[in-house]
């Protein structure tokens, strides 16, 4: 038990078990806010407001000022804290039962809306491990922790991990080589991460042995990643994921064609796929179908294989994040040159999409100086990063211009 | 060709903050030698095909200078 690894950072620090014990009992005051840097103080914010019982808003700390007023929230309910008293767990199986006593806690999130305004997401705790597996064979794992921790494939993949004690690598933003190094290092069994995050992997050069299991999502996957991946990973099994913030994890496929599995939890119509009500947050029982927005098309109508063509509304996918064009065409307006904005996204092999911005602008302007406009009100990847000045701008959404 | 795609480099570099290079050599990878990361290196795909009409990442990744310049060379 003693030196049972829980965490390792993006800088090599290693965080025990034993270790986050001790943070959890010496913690003496809680905010109901989360928005901090680090992964490992992440996780054991989440941890502290699962067991005491504290319902908790998770908030990527890059958000700037503006996109927290935005969401309606003032700095200074960030700081203001619960005092809480000591706890006292020493053992993985009495960190699991007490998560598992907490089945009413409640996780916001933010997911970037369709409006230009992200849109809140609330869970039950239940809803979020609805999917964890539990096993003898679980407790091996070694996870490469590869999303974002305020982002909810980070957080399932947070409670796969956590309900079977394993350990947890960051991987999430690292260099390639350093996450090979990890990966061997650390003999990592199972990595979750976009399609975006193994295509920045290839090509290796060498073969990873330990993976067993490859789970992609929050992008569209091809095949041909695929056959890239297996030859690094010569032992792991492929999983694909259709999740949203909305849901989480909803579909499950070994390629890109997805079936239905339970009609009573999603289905079909018009070529758009729609979500049980009862798979949402909690503030969302409004409808019994949720649209996803997501557009599908069969490809075998006897055995209702589909796959995901693109969605139906205007978000960006960069890379496995969504950004809302809207939203951006609206903060560069606000540039005192800026007369119109255009932003869209040209599909590229590296990240899936690149956002690019028509401007037309009242002078001279550079790209150098849009860009330093927009760092600190947008998070980085929604910053455009090819500028084009132009004399004239067609506003109406036509065909021409693809948004994916 | 090297010179031009100095220059590529450097713009994307000035557009994060990062210092301006005087050379960049064939070895130099793109990611811990440059300064690179995922969003760099879609901007930089952009940047080159604009300048050559070459997707340098179309058919399979690329790490270093060297290997753009020889998907350049090769069209």
């Amino acid at each position: 038990m003693k030196n049972e690894v829980f965490f390792v950072a993006k800088d090599g620090s290693v965080y025990t078990y034993e270790r986050l014990f001790k943070n959890l009992e010496d913690c003496t005051s809680i905010s109901h806010y989360c928005y901090i840097p680090d992964t490992y103080d992440i996780l054991v914010h989440i941890l502290l407001c699962i067991l005491h019982g504290i319902d908790l808003v998770l908030l990527d700390h890059d958000f700037s000022k503006n996109e927290l007023e935005a969401l309606g929230i003032e700095p200074d309910v960030l700081k203001e804290s619960i005092e809480v008293s000591s706890l006292s767990i020493v053992s993985k199986a009495e960190l699991i039962s007490a998560i598992n006593g907490q089945e009413s806690w409640k996780l916001t999130l933010f997911t970037s809306g369709t409006t230009g305004l992200p849109k809140k997401v609330t869970h039950r705790l239940t809803n979020l491990m609805r999917l964890v597996r539990q096993s003898e064979k679980q407790q091996q794992s070694v996870w490469g922790f590869a999303y974002n921790p305020t982002h909810i494939a980070g957080i399932q993949v947070f409670f796969q991990a956590i309900m079977n004690g394993n350990p947890m690598i960051d991987l999430f933003g690292l260099s390639k080589d350093t996450i090979l190094g990890q990966i061997e290092g650390y003999s990592i069994t199972n990595i979750s991460a976009t399609p975006t995050f193994y295509r920045m992997l290839m090509p290796t050069g060498r073969t990873f042995p330990s993976v067993r299991r490859i789970t992609s999502g929050g992008e569209r996957f091809d095949s041909s990643l695929a056959q890239n991946i297996l030859q690094v990973f010569p032992n792991a099994q492929m999983r694909n994921i259709y999740a949203s913030t909305e849901a989480g994890s909803v579909l499950e496929s070994k390629n890109d064609r997805f079936t239905i599995s339970d009609p009573t939890k999603s289905k079909i119509e018009g070529n758009r796929l729609f979500i049980h009500s009862s798979l949402l947050g909690v503030d969302d029982f409004s409808e019994e179908w949720y649209d996803t927005g997501d557009l599908v098309e069969m490809v075998d109508n006897a055995s209702g294989e589909f796959i995901f063509l693109s969605r139906a509304n205007e978000m960006i996918n960069v890379g496995g994040y969504k950004a809302n064009p809207l939203e951006i065409e609206e903060i560069l307006c606000t540039h005192p040159a800026v007369i119109k904005a255009r932003v869209w996204g040209k599909p590229n092999p590296v990240i899936g999409n690149i956002l690019m911005a028509d401007l037309v602008c009242n002078r001279d302007c550079s790209e150098k100086e849009i860009r330093g406009f927009l760092k600190g009100k947008l998070q980085d990847f929604k910053i455009p990063r090819v500028i084009n000045f132009q004399d004239d701008i067609n506003t109406t959404r036509s065909g021409k211009i693809k948004r994916v | 060709m090297i010179k031009i795609l100095l220059n590529i480099v450097n713009t994307v570099r000035e557009n994060k903050g990062l210092a301006v290079l005087g050379s960049i050599k064939s070895p130099d990878d793109l990611r811990s030698d440059l300064g690179l990361d995922s969003l760099d290196l879609a901007e930089l795909t952009v940047r080159i095909e604009k300048e050559t009409g070459i997707d340098v990442f179309a058919d399979s990744f690329v790490n270093t200078i060297g290997e753009i310049l020889e998907k350049i060379e090769k069209q």
